[in-house]
Order: C-alpha cells, then structure tokens, then sequence
C-alpha cells in the first residue's frame, strides 16, 4: 500500500486529538503531520508526548504554526515551527488534508476548563 | 491537478492564505456549505470531479 | 489495491455537522457511489442523532464505523450501548480511517 501524506490542522484547544489521530495513521504506515495552529497546545500529558515522539519516530513530524512551539518537553517529545507559508507549500504536496474538529473558538475558555 | 475548497463556516484569513497558497497554478473550485440550503448533488458531483478536497472548518 | 474512484470517504470529527453529512451520504448514493464512513473523537456525539440511523442504512456494515475509544473516551459503554444502527464489529480503531484513506479516491472532512 502507498504511504501518503496526511496533514491534521488543530486551530482548536479541545481538538489536540488530532494528534493520537496522526498516530493512527503513522502506525498504518502513512506519514502524519499534525499542526497545532496558534498557540492550541495540549496538555503535555505522558501519553501526548509518547504520541507526538511516536509520529516522528514513524518519519511524521508534529508542527506549531502562528506561535512558538513550547521548548519545555519531555526529552524525545519535539514540536516543530512552521510558518503559515510554509505550511501552505508543504501542503501541495500532501495526498489529504485534514482540518480537525472545530475552528478556533473567540473566547478564551472559562476557568472550568481552562486549566 | 483540480482542487476543490468546501467551507463549513466563513473562511479565517489563515484559511484564506492557505487556500491562495494551495490554490496557485491548479485549477480550483469551491463550495460554501454555510450559505442557505446547501445543494448536495452539486457538492458531490463537484467532489467526484475534482483531484482532491479540503473542507475547512 | 487502488483506491475505488467509485467510493466516497467521509472522515467525521466534529460533532456539528450530522444535516451536512446525511445530505453528502445520500446524494453521492443517488448518484450511484458507494460511501465509507469513520466517526472518531467528540463526533461520535452524533451516533445519538436521530439522523444517525438513516445514515447507517445507506452504508454496508463493513462501510461505516466509529472509534470504540473516542466512544469510551467520552463515556460511553461500548459493549452495552452500541450505538443504534450499528454492530459490535463497527466499534473500530483509527485503522479504519487508515482503510479510508486506502479505498477511496474521493475523501471529505466532516
């Protein structure tokens, strides 16, 4: 079966599943790109990290497009910046895109779910 | 390469610029499901007669 | 295999948009094309959708299913409350959104 590349674009906090999403499709032998766009970062739980260390273990790479990528993470955890041209350019060669979940809400989220 | 762009909802201007970026030198189509009753047939039809789709959030 | 320029994939994973996704299943049936569908995450919110039925029976058994985690994620019993329309075997992994990829030459998001 032909490997594809498959870009998943998260522009929303509570969508970072997208991320286990990529890792579904890394394990089916395809190439994951999941871009968390504008600063939507997940919660670095044990499991996201082993996540976004598997897809780049698998040649896929994890991307923060519109705000610097946190520098903080677990040792073999690596999110990498992409511009939004650059993004846009690697994306003419990507066989799927996937923009996931919801769009970027307006508000930030109130203290029940903030944290 | 024929590319078809489906929005549910009003295009962000990230969106925008990707789709430009995406769009460039290809032959592209687009189909807003946002606006009134979207017809069905014609989203299909317009998906079977394109290389690929991107529907945007 | 090549991927079947017959077939339709829709890849669910907002929980918005079950009118959108009922209204593209059918027309691409009325238009003769087989469609193949995957509900993952907070989408699997709309196997409780009174619509969520009709489209079950548009599709073969083999052709539609959701992510038994993203269901139990959000807490939903997978072995008890199998969501009307379908079986236990449609209770799927991401694999299934992997098996789209592969069949179908025509893919929406939804």
């Amino acid at each position: 079966m032909e490997s594809l590349k498959v870009y998943i674009l998260i522009a929303n906090r509570v969508y970072n599943d997208g991320i286990r999403s990529g890792l579904g499709l890394a394990v089916e032998n395809h190439y994951a790109f999941p871009v968390i766009m504008n600063g939507e970062f997940p919660r670095m739980s044990n499991y996201m990290a082993e996540n976004i260390a598997w897809i780049s273990d698998m040649e896929g790479q994890v991307y923060s497009c519109g705000a610097e990528a946190p520098t903080d993470l677990p040792e073999g955890t690596e999110i990498a910046n992409i511009s939004l041209e650059e993004l846009g350019e690697a994306m003419r060669e990507a066989d799927f895109i996937i923009p996931y979940g919801l769009p970027k809400q307006s508000h930030e989220p109130p203290g029940a779910c903030s944290e | 390469m024929k590319i078809l762009q489906v929005y549910k909802s009003e295009p962000t201007e990230d969106v925008k610029k990707l789709v430009e970026i995406l769009n460039r030198d290809r032959t592209a189509d687009e189909f807003k499901l946002y606006m009134g009753e979207p017809n069905y047939d014609t989203l299909v039809q317009k998906i079977f007669a394109n290389d690929k789709t991107v529907c945007w959030w | 295999m090549a991927a079947d320029p017959n077939k339709l994939g829709i890849f669910v994973t907002s929980p918005q948009h079950m009118r959108h996704i009922l209204g593209i299943a059918k027309a691409a049936v009325r238009a003769g094309k087989t469609v193949m569908v995957f509900f993952t995450y907070k989408s699997i919110h709309l196997t409780k959708n009174p619509l969520f039925v009709e489209l079950t029976q548009l599709c073969a058994v083999e052709n539609i299913a959701i992510c038994a985690d993203s269901y139990i994620c959000e807490g939903f019993d997978n072995v008890n409350d199998i969501p009307r329309g379908l079986i236990d075997k449609q209770m799927r992994t991401q694999a299934f959104h992997g098996a789209i990829l592969d069949e179908c030459a025509k893919y929406i998001v939804m």
